[in-house]
């Protein structure tokens, strides 16, 4: 079996650690004997998403997504073929915001992919903490580090995750991130895969899937994975 | 004289003797103090420097240049208000000042060098003007407390407005920092490193600022040394590397460092193609502010690094370098000086999550440390508050590890069972502490 990642813009956007998520994917693919290969389109690339299993859009500045806002109108048709074909989505920070119809900041209107019904508005102050939450994606607690300006209004989505610790999307609705189809979108990083392998399993599973049909993914060790899970949990919930 | 002022001076001066004596630093307490009994301590004190105040700003270096160039300017002749420990936020600046009063409470200095925390020179700038602004580099560096590197920049702009008469030695080979220093019209010279340099090889590392911070265009570079630092250009704006006024040449990186500079040739025995830059940066302030600098090399020769920079302890039979590595580029660049010793060795990497650490930990997934594989690794020990993060990092670059949350124990382990090469990368709050124990097992089983 072959799984290919896209990494989008990894120039623009590449903030927080987001090379952990593909370390992630990629070892936990090659860990089982999944061939796995990572291509970076860099801002200038075109995209052929029908070679990609996984997409990845990162987090970056906002100065940085004002000018990935304008690369993105060239593929916005191809990328919402893919999300509405189920595939497989994992947008972070920058990214998530980018998912939605706009991002509404002091200096002007971020225009967003409009592929998941969201929007954001810059709030007052940044939210910026380790987070905590409870993912109906997976059974063990989601642990990660929050750290945005903007708040995400996901409408009547599902949300990624109920909040335990930390602010979430808006710091109020008591829930975090989106959930919709095959798309993950979170403020997460710190990064998120590697501490929570069950969600990176998730999306490996859900990938092989739409290409080749029912898998049963071969289990891991994860007693690290899990010791540094559940040492943010205990510390924090306590 | 004000009774408050020479009481905050006298008051500051036991809090500090008081931490000394018990094993802590308390020089931020200390100045917390004087300010707390005498708000306008700082400012005073500031004011009755003879000569020029210089402030060293920038992600990495700080500490390094700044004592490299207080050295340098007492190697004159000079005496110096200096905080050498790197405590550089506002007490730790005031309790630079208030430690060198006199009991007194006058300061009797010619000149003042001092590192100053980016987000503080906020605080530092309404207390005096300084004359000259060193800016190392910028890098990304604890996003969660900085937010993003523009508003670093937004900061540094800021205050320089208001100080238009600071000139600002700047590092030529970021755009970032040349980018600062075109936008905000303070006078300015440049130092770098104009000819590629063969030790450093060229990595995937993520760079910041790989954007025109103009017009948003690609930049492009003729070459990198290392993170974002190169000969670069815009193809679009036509923003390119500044002149180069003190132009480092012939650099050589190995055992010790060396390279010219105008006429001087300048040699230093650390490791660290980093530190060509932080020597680089004190000579040019110290030149461009008029010193002759003619004791520049001896003042190097005698230079011992302290306060965990490629600091040298020996216990029992272990020789051991402590470093400080607290982001990214810094990373990387420990990475690659620890490389450049060809012997076995063994590691031992502590990563903390305070305040001062920056809460978040994401950015260990920004490091390289693939280039930590291979047979000239003995071991790698993990330690500190977040050292299951770390021992996660290097399983997914398939390098295996050690885990041991005490930061002694870890120590004590390799000591017993290494190779007696140990390296010691630590992250800014893991410093102190890690220093106190080499100290202490070094006077105990020497």
């Amino acid at each position: 079996m072959k799984l290919t990642i896209g990494h989008l813009y990894p120039d623009l956007l590449n903030l927080y650690g987001d090379r952990g998520n593909i370390a992630c994917l990629m070892k936990r693919c090659q860990w089982r004997g999944i061939e796995a290969r990572t291509i970076g389109f860099e801002s200038e690339d075109s995209i052929d998403f029908s070679l990609l299993d996984i997409v990845l859009l990162g987090g970056g500045s906002d100065r940085e997504q004002m000018l990935v806002c304008e690369k993105l109108k060239k593929i916005r048709q191809a990328f919402q073929s893919y999300v509405e074909d189920n595939g497989v989505v994992l947008a972070v920070c920058g990214g998530y915001q980018l998912l939605g119809r706009y991002y509404k900041t002091k200096d002007g209107l971020i225009q967003g992919l409009d592929l998941v019904d969201l929007y954001t508005e810059q709030g007052e102050g940044r939210l910026i903490n380790n987070i905590i939450l409870d993912s109906p994606l997976c059974k063990m607690p989601v642990v990660g580090f929050e750290n945005h300006g903007g708040r995400t209004n996901i409408g009547k989505n599902r949300p990624f995750g109920k909040v335990l610790y930390g602010a979430g999307n808006d710091g109020e609705s008591g829930y975090e991130g989106v959930i919709y189809k095959n798309v993950i979108g979170t403020y997460l990083h710190g990064p998120l895969l590697p501490k929570n392998p069950q969600i990176c399993d998730h999306l490996i599973k859900k990938a092989l899937e739409r290409r080749y049909g029912d898998i049963d993914l071969k289990p891991l060790d994860d007693r690290q994975e899990h010791g540094a899970n559940t040492y943010m949990v205990k510390r924090l919930m306590k | 004289m004000k009774i408050r002022r020479i009481l905050a001076v006298w008051t500051a001066k036991a809090a500090c003797g008081i931490c000394r004596h018990m094993g802590r630093q308390g020089v931020t307490w200390a100045g917390k103090l004087a300010l707390m009994i005498y708000p306008p301590v700082l400012r005073e004190l500031a004011a009755e420097v003879r000569g020029k105040i210089f402030i060293v700003c920038g992600t990495n270096g700080k500490t390094t240049t700044n004592n490299l160039l207080c050295s340098a300017l007492e190697a004159e002749g000079q005496k110096i208000v200096c905080n050498r420990t790197g405590s550089n936020m506002l007490n730790g600046v005031a309790a630079a000042f208030v430690l060198a009063a006199g009991m007194d409470g006058r300061i009797d200095a010619d000149h003042a060098c001092i590192e100053v925390d980016e987000a503080s020179t906020r605080h530092i700038f309404p207390q005096f003007h300084p004359d000259y602004m060193v800016l190392t580099n910028l890098f990304r560096d604890q996003l969660d407390r900085y937010g993003e590197i523009d508003i670093t920049m937004d900061i540094l702009k800021g205050v320089l407005d208001s100080s238009p008469r600071t000139e600002l030695i700047i590092n030529g080979d970021d755009a970032l920092s040349a980018f600062l220093a075109l936008e905000c019209r303070n006078p300015s010279v440049t130092y770098g490193i104009s000819e590629q340099v063969a030790e450093t090889s060229d990595t995937d590392e993520i760079r910041e600022g790989r954007f025109c911070k103009k017009c948003g265009a690609r930049l492009s570079y003729r070459f990198y040394h290392y993170s974002q630092l190169g000969d670069y250009s815009c193809p679009q704006c036509g923003f390119s590397r500044p002149p180069i006024d003190h132009d480092a040449r012939g650099v050589r990186v190995g055992d010790q460092l060396s390279f010219s500079v105008g006429s001087e040739r300048i040699v230093a025995n650390y490791r660290g193609f980093y530190n060509v830059y932080n020597i680089l940066a004190a000579y040019a302030a110290g030149r461009h502010a008029g010193f002759p600098l003619t004791h520049f090399n001896q003042m190097l020769k005698d230079f011992h690094p302290e306060n965990g920079r490629m600091e040298s302890f020996r216990i029992c039979n272990t020789a051991i370098v402590l470093n400080l590595a607290k982001n990214p580029a810094g990373f990387n660049q420990n990475i690659a000086a620890v490389m450049t010793d060809p012997r076995p060795k063994d590691l031992i990497i502590v990563i903390n999550d305070n305040e001062q650490d920056g809460t978040d930990v994401s950015w260990l997934w920004d490091v390289d440390f693939d280039r930590f594989s291979g047979d000239r690794i003995n071991s790698i020990t993990v330690s500190g508050i977040r050292c299951r993060d770390m021992q996660l990092r290097l399983k997914y670059a398939d390098i295996p590890s050690i885990l041991d949350d005490d930061v002694e124990s870890a120590i004590w382990g390799r000591v017993i069972d290494g190779c007696g090469n140990l390296y010691m990368l630590v992250n800014y709050t893991a410093l102190f502490s890690t220093r106190n124990i080499l100290k202490k097992l070094e006077d105990t089983r020497s």
